[in-house]
């Protein structure tokens, strides 16, 4: 969702990218709970303070709450890899090392979903759309993004309007999950087609304004960047890559703990652990 | 041609041999993440997660979808372009609030389907990999699948461009087909890096799996082998019947569906029109 | 004529892929600096495919078959602005409807011929975020240097009055501004000849004048504008020169003074203005079998078909900024076999009060009865048995794959055997009788309203209510449309409609009120 035009971005949307890929990439590396609940943290700390907190807390929820509830039914209950053994009824037998795998992945991904979700909850997606241009990035990606947030609305408020005119031609929506999906099939049939020949219509008329990429496009809108934070985008990008290279050479000091055996088990071709 | 200024020429050559070469290097990221994870030693993922397969299996499969993003992209038509924001606002959409049932499917691809249907698979492709990009700005989780994503708008493309939407009761089958490919590719994912699935229907099943001792790359891919192919039956399904419904000279306008015959099944349904 | 045309377009065939008719044959048309030429033809006359083909939005077959030739002059307008060097006149191009004919480049076309479709929200490009954006759009893709941009962009918004809404959302403009812009957005290039798709249709008195303002500063400067419409209006009345398009092909041509009540102009589905006079014309109804009543209080025994009593209504805070109350203490009665009209400027909430005779909106106070029996409590589509609620946009209603099936649908729920029957009458009552198989979107907008008029007739509703039923209709659709809503008055239905068009409520309904100050006065 992007951001109010009439909040001031003091940060260009490159320094905010930058800044979110290098949290996700270093959080994921270092790979420890307490890391990750600490970015998560920061995060919501930085959401209060930019004022999108109202707006990230009840998105992030629900993202977060059904995935965290999966991940304790599923780990904290069956984990065949378990040692410690903490109860056990049968099938299902909650294990310290099952917990503790829950925890680990609800911890970092949360801290990815909170870092992901403050660029896109702070920044202005005219600016970005902007500044990508001006990076030689094809102009399509930018339309493609800047226009589905555009037609979101739009399309839900098409769907409205259907679904009214459908019901005062004598449609009942509600009844059985039956009658629900005959409903919304009726509802698709008019909202698809005027989709495709709206669609069909702006292609041309963009066409015609010239939006066909073989050109080098100019920005109306100017986005400031300083030293200061191309600098800091440098830094934070070489910090990842850094991160990242210590962590896949193996080099980075193991963390004691259960070890999961027999993953390449399902497949033929898998090596013996 | 007498007026070259406001006539177009054929397309360059070497334009599109680069394009190619791109496609060609996403998909081979792909293929080689995939087939990493699956090789390598996939034990490391037990003690948090740490990091070496995550980053592996976000990193290759990221890159191949922006490759193909970036290849593809700029070599569509603005009849195509302009359809994809429409088709990511009905995945989104329809996505999102199936999410919300808690049943275990997805229908997060009908508009990545039918941008396949109506314009091939390098167009369906694209459209899979941005559904995900662009999705991410307001559920992040669903941005490392963005190369499943790009698989099965690939794949449905291939089949309407075979013919496999000439007979209304082949889309399903081709679905299904779909759906176990797509299913494969995803699973490392959902593994690697979150550790589970992020629906409590996908986490009953897989926890189901895990209750009888199953690993959980084993359990996840299980899952995915049971939801995947129904879903991407009935979303193959609906796209059909979307399809027929839309009226010829909409569906003519593409060259796509001009060239390969791929709604021929129309001219029986409708010989009077 | 004097000066040279600046386009000259003979058609001798197109075709759309897939059909098998040419939608225009043997049009000639020609575009001058400075004149105002408009083309003139009912729903389906190919208007609107013709004005696609003038702008290159039809060439390259991907579309359908073009045979002619479409020949461009330079313009002096642009030769002075353009920095670089204009082409020069380097004939015609040909079309034959083979693969290798010349396939138009429509971001350079376009420098030379704008065009603004109908639906005026197409032409926008959907990711300028304001109005300056929008206009800076098409300068952007052409590379423009920012400073130079800027400046082009206030002169544009100043030609077209838009300098005050420069940082507004387009999403939030009202029809007479969108109007605007998308004609600024086609000019901002200052192409010689402008194409202008029916660019007062919908629009409000207020929108109206200020489009036709900007036309006629367009044609001041310079500029070969080509209206195309369906309505002989107050800017076709001001064209140099007129083309009547019938069947798709020019059946007359010549200055308004010559074709003013011409034979092929009274064939053509051409709206006159005696329509939209203003005295109660012989159309008036005359035959009401119900006097009048002179207010909602009236005594009568019978219940009136529709009774609103005393309704409230008012959108919740913060979306709407209309005000608290859009309806307030509004009471108002319908009687079988009596049309009513209800005027009122757009915004007045003409379209709040239609949509609470079928309970898509409930009144927050008051209650709405239909044959004596408050609805309130039953689900619209379960009103919808008894009341047929027909909207602007007819493409919202239709979904099925051809038209008879259209109407059909939910009707053997309620008619059982005779439905076929029903609809088939209900199709030949609006004039689709002979377009069964037809698939609903493919029609003409003139005849999708038709169609949805249909699909409500076929059911026999004891209440119908209309909602700018003028609206995107031509001649043969108004008639239609006026016989279609005489026989169910006489069958002793009711109807009720709110239009802005007074004119058109006069001639046709037995009772006109207005709606102002949230309640409803006698005119």
């Amino acid at each position: 969702m992007p951001a109010p035009l009439n909040t001031p971005a003091a940060l260009n949307p490159l320094t905010t990218l930058a800044a979110a890929v290098a949290g996700a990439a270093i959080t994921t590396a270092v790979s420890s709970w307490a890391v990750s609940l600490a970015v998560a943290l920061a995060c919501a700390a930085l959401a209060v303070r930019s004022g999108v907190a109202g707006r990230l807390a009840p998105a992030a929820a629900v993202i977060l709450a059904p995935f965290w509830l999966s991940l304790l039914v599923m780990h904290g209950l069956f984990f065949p890899e378990g040692r410690t053994v903490l109860a056990d009824w049968g099938a299902a037998r909650v294990t310290a090392e099952g917990l503790r795998f829950a925890l680990d992945m609800g911890a970092r991904t949360a801290a990815y979903v909170m870092v992901f979700l403050l660029f896109s909850f702070t920044v202005r997606v005219p600016d970005l759309v902007a500044v990508m241009s001006a990076r030689r990035v094809p102009p399509q990606f930018g339309y493609v993004l800047a226009s589905t947030l555009t037609l979101a609305p739009a399309i839900s408020g098409k769907l409205a309007r259907i679904r009214r005119a459908q019901e005062s031609r004598g449609l009942v929506l509600g009844g059985g999950p039956l009658r629900r999906l005959a409903a919304v099939r009726l509802q698709m049939v008019p909202l698809v087609l005027s989709l495709i020949e709206d669609a069909g219509e702006r292609a041309q008329a963009l066409d015609a304004r010239g939006f066909n990429g073989s050109r080098a496009r100019t920005s109306y809108r100017d986005v400031p960047d300083t030293a200061a934070q191309r600098a800091f985008r440098a830094v934070a990008l070489l910090l990842a890559a850094a991160a990242v290279a210590l962590r896949l050479s193996g080099q980075w000091p193991q963390l004691q703990g259960p070890q999961l055996q027999g993953f390449a088990m399902l497949w033929p071709l898998g090596v013996p652990a | 041609m007498s007026q070259p200024s406001r006539t177009l020429p054929a397309p360059g050559q070497a334009a599109v041999r680069n394009r190619r070469l791109l496609e060609i290097l996403g998909a081979v990221s792909i293929a080689a993440t995939f087939i990493f994870l699956v090789l390598t030693q996939p034990a490391d993922i037990t003690n948090g997660l740490a990091g070496g397969s995550t980053l592996v299996a976000l990193g290759g499969f990221l890159l191949g979808a922006i490759l193909l993003i970036v290849g593809v992209l700029p070599t569509l038509p603005t009849s195509t372009l302009v359809l994809i924001p429409v088709a990511l606002v009905l995945n989104i959409a329809l996505g999102q609030i199936m999410g919300s049932t808690g049943l275990p499917f997805y229908f997060d691809a009908i508009g990545t389907v039918l941008i396949a249907v109506l314009a091939g698979p390098a167009a369906g492709a694209a459209t899979g990999a941005l559904s995900s990009v662009v999705w991410s700005f307001i559920n992040p989780t669903v941005l490392p699948f963005a190369a499943g994503a790009a698989l099965i708008g690939f794949l449905a493309g291939l089949a309407a461009r075979y013919g496999l939407f000439r007979r209304f009761y082949l889309a399903p089958v081709a679905g299904f087909v779909t759906g176990i490919l797509a299913g494969v590719v995803s699973a490392p994912i959902a593994a690697f890096v979150f550790g589970g699935t992020s629906g409590v229907g996908t986490g009953a099943i897989v926890s189901a799996f895990r209750a009888m001792g199953d690993t959980l790359l084993a359990a996840i891919t299980k899952q995915a082998l049971i939801s995947d192919p129904m879903d991407k039956a009935i979303v193959f399904a609906v796209v059909a019947m979307l399809a027929y419904a839309l009226p010829r000279r909409t569906t003519l306008q593409f060259a796509f569906v001009r060239r390969f015959n791929v709604l021929a099944g129309k001219k029986q349904d409708a010989p009077d029109a | 004529m004097t000066t040279v045309a600046l386009l000259e377009a003979r058609i001798e065939a197109f075709s759309y892929h897939g059909d098998d008719a040419d939608v225009l044959h043997d049009v000639d048309v020609a575009a001058a600096p400075g004149t105002l030429t408009a083309v003139l033809g009912g729903s389906g006359s190919g208007k609107s495919t013709l004005g696609r083909l003038l702008a290159g939005w039809l060439s390259g077959g991907n579309s359908g078959q073009f045979r002619g030739t479409l020949h461009l002059r330079p313009s002096a307008l642009r030769r002075d602005s353009d920095r670089r060097a204009a082409p020069g006149d380097s004939g015609p191009l040909v079309f034959h409807g083979t693969p290798d004919d010349p396939r138009i480049n429509p971001a350079l076309w376009s420098e030379h011929v704008g065009f603004v479709p109908q639906d005026a929200a197409a032409l926008l490009s959907t990711v300028g975020s304001t109005v300056a954006e929008e206009l800076a759009f098409g300068l952007e893709n052409r590379g423009m240097d920012r400073t130079l941009m800027h400046a082009e962009v206030l002169r544009a918004a100043d030609s077209a009055g838009l300098t005050a809404l420069l940082e507004r959302d387009p999403a939030t403009l009202s029809g007479g501004e969108l109007r605007r812009l998308a004609v600024a957005c086609s000019a901002i290039t200052r192409p010689g000849v402008l194409v202008l798709d029916e660019p007062l249709g919908s629009l409000d008195a207020a929108g109206a004048a200020s489009v036709q303002a900007m036309v006629r500063r367009l044609l001041d400067s310079g500029t070969a504008v080509v209206v195309l419409g369906q309505a002989v209006d107050e800017l076709a009345l001001s064209a140099t020169r007129w083309l009547v398009l019938d069947g798709g092909t020019v059946t007359a041509h010549g200055t308004p003074g010559e074709l003013a009540g011409s034979p092929a102009l009274l064939h053509s589905g051409v709206v006159l203005p005696a329509l939209a006079d203003d005295s109660p014309g012989p159309r008036r109804r005359t035959a009401d079998r119900h006097p009048a009543p002179t207010g909602p209080g009236t005594e009568n025994s019978a219940p009136a078909v529709l009774e609103l009593d005393r309704v409230s209504f008012g959108y919740p805070a913060g979306k709407h900024q209309t005000g608290p109350g859009v309806l307030g203490d509004l009471s108002l009665a319908v009687r079988a076999g009596q049309i009513v009209a209800v005027t009122g400027p757009n915004g007045a909430g003409k379209s709040t009060l239609l949509r609470h005779v079928n309970g898509l909106l409930r009144p927050l106070r008051g209650a709405v009865r239909i044959e004596g029996k408050d609805i309130a409590g039953i689900p619209t589509g379960r009103v919808a048995d008894r009341v047929g609620l027909l909207f602007q946009h007819p493409r919202d209603q239709l979904f099925e794959r051809t038209v008879l099936r259209e109407v059909l649908f939910g009707l053997d729920r309620k008619s059982g055997a005779a439905a076929e029957a029903a609809a088939r009458a209900a199709l030949t009552a609006v004039g689709l009788g002979d377009q069964l198989k037809a698939h609903p979107h493919e029609l003409p907008a003139s005849r999708q309203r038709l169609l949805a008029l249909a699909t409500v007739l076929a059911r026999e509703p004891i209440l119908i209510a209309l909602d700018e039923p003028t609206v995107g209709l031509d001649r043969h659709g108004l008639v239609r449309l006026d016989e279609a809503l005489g026989a169910a008055a006489e069958r002793g239905a009711a109807v009720v409609m709110v239009t802005h068009e007074v004119a058109y409520a006069r001639a046709t309904a037995h009772r006109v009120l207005e709606l102002r100050d949230a309640t409803l006065h006698e005119v």
